[in-house]
């Protein structure tokens, strides 16, 4: 039963997403930024498939997020490519920069993969920073929004929304049907215990590194969008302030659900937009909201409340139900939210 | 899996969440919100390194609009400034763009210190057919090869920072100069600036250093400059770079040695210097105390500087001429025309000649929007006049715009306005 | 070739910073496995104090103790009331806590000291430049290598020769039993956390005077010591020596020879130390496995 309520409340919320573009001016939200949340809940959801749910803490996924987004704004700049082939570009130079990446991260595990993603993604940013002939450098560079390959409309920000939403759905599905499948699991059974999967006969680098490509695709998917939503490519999407943006928002959300992306980049995104038009002391609200978050909603928002209304029990955590999120001893459901 | 875990609850948490996000700003309303106020979108860096630049202009930009209120307003309607962080980031200012112009309902938009910021704002404005005035975002290429009917932009571009400067102090000190020249965007385009001043005067560049942004010592660079036996020593690095810079120059003695020089330099980063970090001759954008920049007889400039300093208990900088300046032409256009519409008002505001809080007359020029005012050069005094410490420039030259930006058929062929 | 002397000294001050820096940030990690991302508001916090007091009259080799020492109370404050619930958890969230700490700081100093940047300048005795004949050392950089020496020695002193430095030590290998033997492993938290803040403090007024000072200017020194932790490896801190001297020198060297890659030369070198020894020169195996 409970689980038709779960599907009927996720097809809820998808509903709602339908019909954003006529509810978002009811509460003065522009429709572009709720793009905005749609595709930075794909970032965070390359996240958390590599953090969330294998335990590998991806802290360099603006370089695919920053390629997808100079692969698109570079080929309608100098290909004159549309907006389906800019979005497709984009989506492979995020992948190609996972295949690149990828066999050196595997090297490591814990916080050193964090680490040398971090390490890989700077040179990513310095590249494109110093580039200045091609990329524009630190100025960044201006693109117009290319029209649909054979229509002649440009894409207006109501109908980009709707391209926003299917790339979200899409994700979303593949999302679900990965983290539900017996890859999935493995992966889940990677983040409990590496050494026991290899010892079943399962070479693990091979399930992580088709995970890491997956994650690549998905956000350079979300940076090329990002890019021809904004009409503009710059070298700050691929700082590492900006995974660090991608991980909040995991965390946020709630870290091994399949909804906690959308929830956190939700209320990321729009908490800053709204705060910051308040008060141009926005950060210190939104450092307050972190340390909120930390102190009580430590397994994420979404994460938390879960784990509370399961135990019925709110509000008495001990740390060791805050580490079950990470620790990777901690019994878990395979293919929680799935 | 016989229990899924994600239960109704908390999809119904989800769901309550998300819509107490969506619908906190209705229950939000804005500050100062009036029945049939004329909105202004006002984007400035309020957090982030442009801050101080940003606290300046908006300054300026609070000033003109309550004179225009004082007189009545535009259009028989009030003014109201809306005003947006855009972090200085060029994502969240295109993302603010249009919240201003599609939510707040902004008949114009102006504003930015950063470069990259001003061209994100200019391709969304431009795609939104609102107008927009560039006050501080210097890139050649705003009024150049990214340039758009509905764009204005007030302060210098490189070009004429570098043209003014170059062509002045080769008339005071002599034609060859030695460059220290930032690696990046910025730096490539004032560098290139005054190659093509040298290649009009004869002159030459006895040594060009790139230095890399971040770069905290100039002992390797500047122990070049004695070999180099140059007229001027060019330092065209900013920021925390300049201080370091200019610290070791004095540190080593250069500062009395060699006429040190530089394209630009802004009162809030010299603020931040210790005396000692401050010298040499320096491209301006405008001063509040001197009567080269001012006019002498400008009684609008010398009110402007009494009042503002009045009321924000410090001195005005060229941020704050530069917010003045573009807001009062703004509003001056739709007053001329009659209207809000963008096309009837970047009409009204080409190539009108005015006279405002600086010296002489200026234009937004018609072929790429550019204002063509005067620039001027100033020497540094290390610590003020007495009585005033904020008094750091002693302005020496004016170059008129004609002379220092490209020529309208330069732009021409770069720059495509493409009214609808 | 006549720069590289200048160019490998000023290496060695920056690498210094980093160093001292990255200490403070090592011993935090160390005992209790806090990444402390507001490491650098409090170097800005120390600047800023200095900055102030210098402006009130006191001298400069007052406020280069006293700046610190305050800001260590208010990092002692901190520890004790947000950091120290958190030292259970894994170190995602003393990350996520940290953070937003160092938001909500430069928002504050921007409140407190406004958005531009103040000028504080290091006293006249040291404002001179050191000629040795073939090259010319800024007299402030020599002072600033002279004091981080001086802090190194000390530190080892008191981790060494101290019954706390002791404590300490045995506390990074098992804090369960040295609780057990009776020693306070709280206090022992909070003065560690001082320890760090205090190194970030001294850093913090140095820097001031040499580089500037406004409300973001610690943050960039943040990256280059987390940097220096990894390449000189975590839980060692004379491997944070190293590294920081070794990404100083890398980092002038690189804009000696290939100015195009100075910025990146640091995390180019942390990668390759990762690909190739991932727990860092003189890391301890084992922390953070």
């Amino acid at each position: 039963m409970s689980g038709r309520a779960a599907l009927a409340a996720g097809a809820a919320v998808l509903v709602v997403l339908l019909f954003a573009p006529l509810l978002a001016p009811l509460v003065k939200l522009d429709i572009s930024i709720v793009s905005e949340v749609l595709l930075m809940a794909i970032a965070a959801m390359g996240v958390n498939l590599l953090l969330g749910y294998t335990g590998l803490p991806a802290f360099g996924n603006a370089a695919y997020f920053g390629l997808g987004s100079y692969g698109a704004a570079l080929s309608v700049t100098y290909a004159h490519v549309g907006f389906a082939g800019a979005v497709a570009i984009g989506t492979v130079a995020g992948l190609l920069g996972g295949l690149v990446l990828g066999p050196f991260l595997l090297r490591r595990r814990g916080i050193y993969f964090g680490l040398l993603s971090i390490a890989f993604g700077q040179v990513f940013y310095f590249v494109a920073y110093r580039y200045t002939d091609v990329t524009g450098g630190e100025d960044g560079m201006n693109i117009v929004r290319p029209a649909v390959e054979g229509a002649h409309a440009v894409v207006s920000d109501s109908a980009f929304y709707y391209v926003a939403f299917a790339a979200f759905v899409v994700c979303l599905a593949a999302f679900r049907t990965v983290v539900g499948s017996p890859f999935g699991r493995t992966l889940v059974g990677i983040r409990q215990n590496e050494p026991r999967v290899r010892y079943l006969g399962l070479n693990s680098d091979r399930f992580i590194f088709v995970a890491l490509l997956l994650a690549a695709t998905m956000t350079g998917l979300a940076g090329a969008l990002f890019g021809l939503l904004i009409d503009f490519a710059y070298p700050l999407e691929l700082d590492w302030h900006q995974s660090g943006d991608f991980v909040l928002m995991m965390i946020l959300g709630g870290g091994g659900t399949v909804w906690g992306p959308l929830l956190g980049a939700c209320v990321y995104v729009i908490g800053k937009d709204i705060i910051s038009t308040i008060t141009p002391l926005w950060q210190i609200f939104l450092g307050a909201l972190f340390v909120a978050c930390v102190l009580g909603f430590p397994r994420g928002i979404l994460g938390t409340l879960e784990a509370a209304v399961r135990r019925r029990d709110a509000g008495r955590f001990t740390d060791d139900d805050v580490n079950a999120a990470f620790d990777p001893n901690a019994p878990v459901e395979v293919g929680r939210g799935a | 899996m016989d229990r899924p875990s994600l239960s109704r609850r908390s999809f119904v948490t989800l769901a309550g969440g998300a819509a107490a996000a969506f619908g906190a700003p209705a229950f939000l309303p804005r500050i100062g919100e009036a029945a049939d106020t004329l909105k202004l979108g006002l984007l400035e860096p309020y957090t982030g390194v442009y801050a101080a630049e940003a606290e300046y202009e908006t300054a300026g930009f609070t000033m003109a609009v309550d004179a225009w209120n004082a007189r009545g307003g535009v259009l028989g309607r009030k003014i109201e400034l809306v005003k947006e962080d855009e972090q200085n980031d060029p994502g969240v200012a295109a993302q603010k763009t249009r919240k201003l112009v599609n939510q707040d309902k902004v008949v114009a938009l102006m504003g930015s210190v950063s470069s990259g910021v001003s061209l994100s704002i200019a391709g969304a404005s431009n795609a939104l057919g609102t107008i927009f005035m560039d006050s501080g975002g210097h890139s050649d290429d705003v009024t150049g090869k990214n340039c758009h009917w509905n764009v204005f932009r007030t302060c210098h571009s490189t070009w004429m920072e570098t043209h003014a400067t170059g062509y002045a102090l080769a008339k005071r000190f002599g034609k060859k100069w030695f460059l220290i020249t930032p690696d990046y965007a910025y730096g490539h385009s004032l560098e290139t600036g005054f190659k093509d001043v040298l290649s009009h005067i004869g002159g030459t560049i006895v040594g060009d250093e790139l230095t890399p942004l971040g770069t905290t010592d100039f002992s390797s660079y500047l122990t070049k400059v004695d070999a180099a036996k140059p007229d001027v020593v060019m330092v065209l690095v900013q920021g925390d770079d300049y201080t370091n810079c200019l610290k070791q120059m004095n540190q080593f003695g250069m500062l009395k040695k060699y006429p040190v020089a530089g394209p630009q330099v802004e009162l809030e980063a010299l603020y931040g210097l210790p005396p000692e970090a401050r010298g040499g001759y320096w491209g301006i954008e405008w001063y509040y105390n001197s009567d080269k920049t001012l006019g002498k007889n400008n009684a609008v400039a010398h009110k402007f500087v009494r009042d503002y300093t009045a009321r924000f208990k410090k001195p005005p900088t060229a941020r704050s001429c530069f917010g003045y300046v573009t807001v009062d032409r703004l509003l001056a256009g739709m007053a001329a025309a009659k209207s809000t519409d963008p096309v009837k008002v970047a009409r009204a505001i080409e190539n009108v000649r005015f006279t405002s809080i600086f010296n002489g007359s200026a234009y937004y020029r018609k072929e790429d929007h550019q204002l063509m005012w005067p620039m001027w050069v100033a020497k540094i005094r290390p610590n003020g006049t007495p009585g005033d410490k904020y008094d750091l420039f002693d302005v020496t030259d004016i170059e008129a715009p004609e002379a220092v930006e490209q020529t309208v058929a330069q732009k021409e062929a770069v720059c495509k306005l493409g009214y609808p | 070739m006549e720069h590289l002397g200048p160019q490998l000294f000023n290496g060695l001050v920056l690498g210094a910073f980093y160093a001292i820096v990255a200490i403070g940030l090592s011993l935090i990690m160390n005992l209790t496995g806090t990444i402390n991302m507001a490491h650098g508001s409090f170097m800005t916090l120390a600047g800023y104090l200095a900055y102030t007091m210098v402006l009130r009259g006191t001298s400069f080799w007052f406020a280069l103790i006293a700046a610190p020492l305050i800001a260590v109370i208010v990092g002692i404050a901190v520890e004790r009331t947000l950091v120290r619930p958190l030292y259970r958890r894994e170190p995602f969230y003393s990350l996520l806590m940290t953070f937003g700490l160092s938001l909500i700081a430069e928002e504050a100093y921007r409140l407190i000291w406004g958005a531009n940047g103040v000028p504080f300048a290091p006293p006249p005795a040291l404002n001179g430049a050191l000629g040795l004949g073939f090259m010319v050392f800024p007299t402030f950089r020599i002072f600033i290598v002279l004091v981080l020496i001086v802090a190194l020695i000390a530190l080892a002193l008191v981790l060494t020769r101290t019954r706390f430095g002791l404590r300490l030590r045995a506390a990074v290998q098992d804090t369960e039993m040295i609780a057990a033997l009776g020693t306070n492993t709280q206090v022992l938290y909070a003065v560690n956390f001082g320890l760090g803040i205090f190194l970030a403090g001294i850093a913090g007024v140095l820097a001031a005077g040499m580089l500037g000072l406004s409300p973001t200017s610690g943050n960039a020194l943040l990256m280059p010591a987390f940097v220096t932790v990894i390449i000189g490896g975590m839980g060692s801190l004379f491997g944070s020596i190293v590294g920081g001297l070794l990404i100083g020198v890398a980092i002038s060297m690189t804009t000696l020879f290939v100015p195009a890659a100075s910025e990146v030369s640091m995390y180019v070198l942390m990668a390759v130390v990762l690909l190739v020894r991932p727990r860092g020169l003189f890391g301890e195996e084992g922390i953070f496995g």
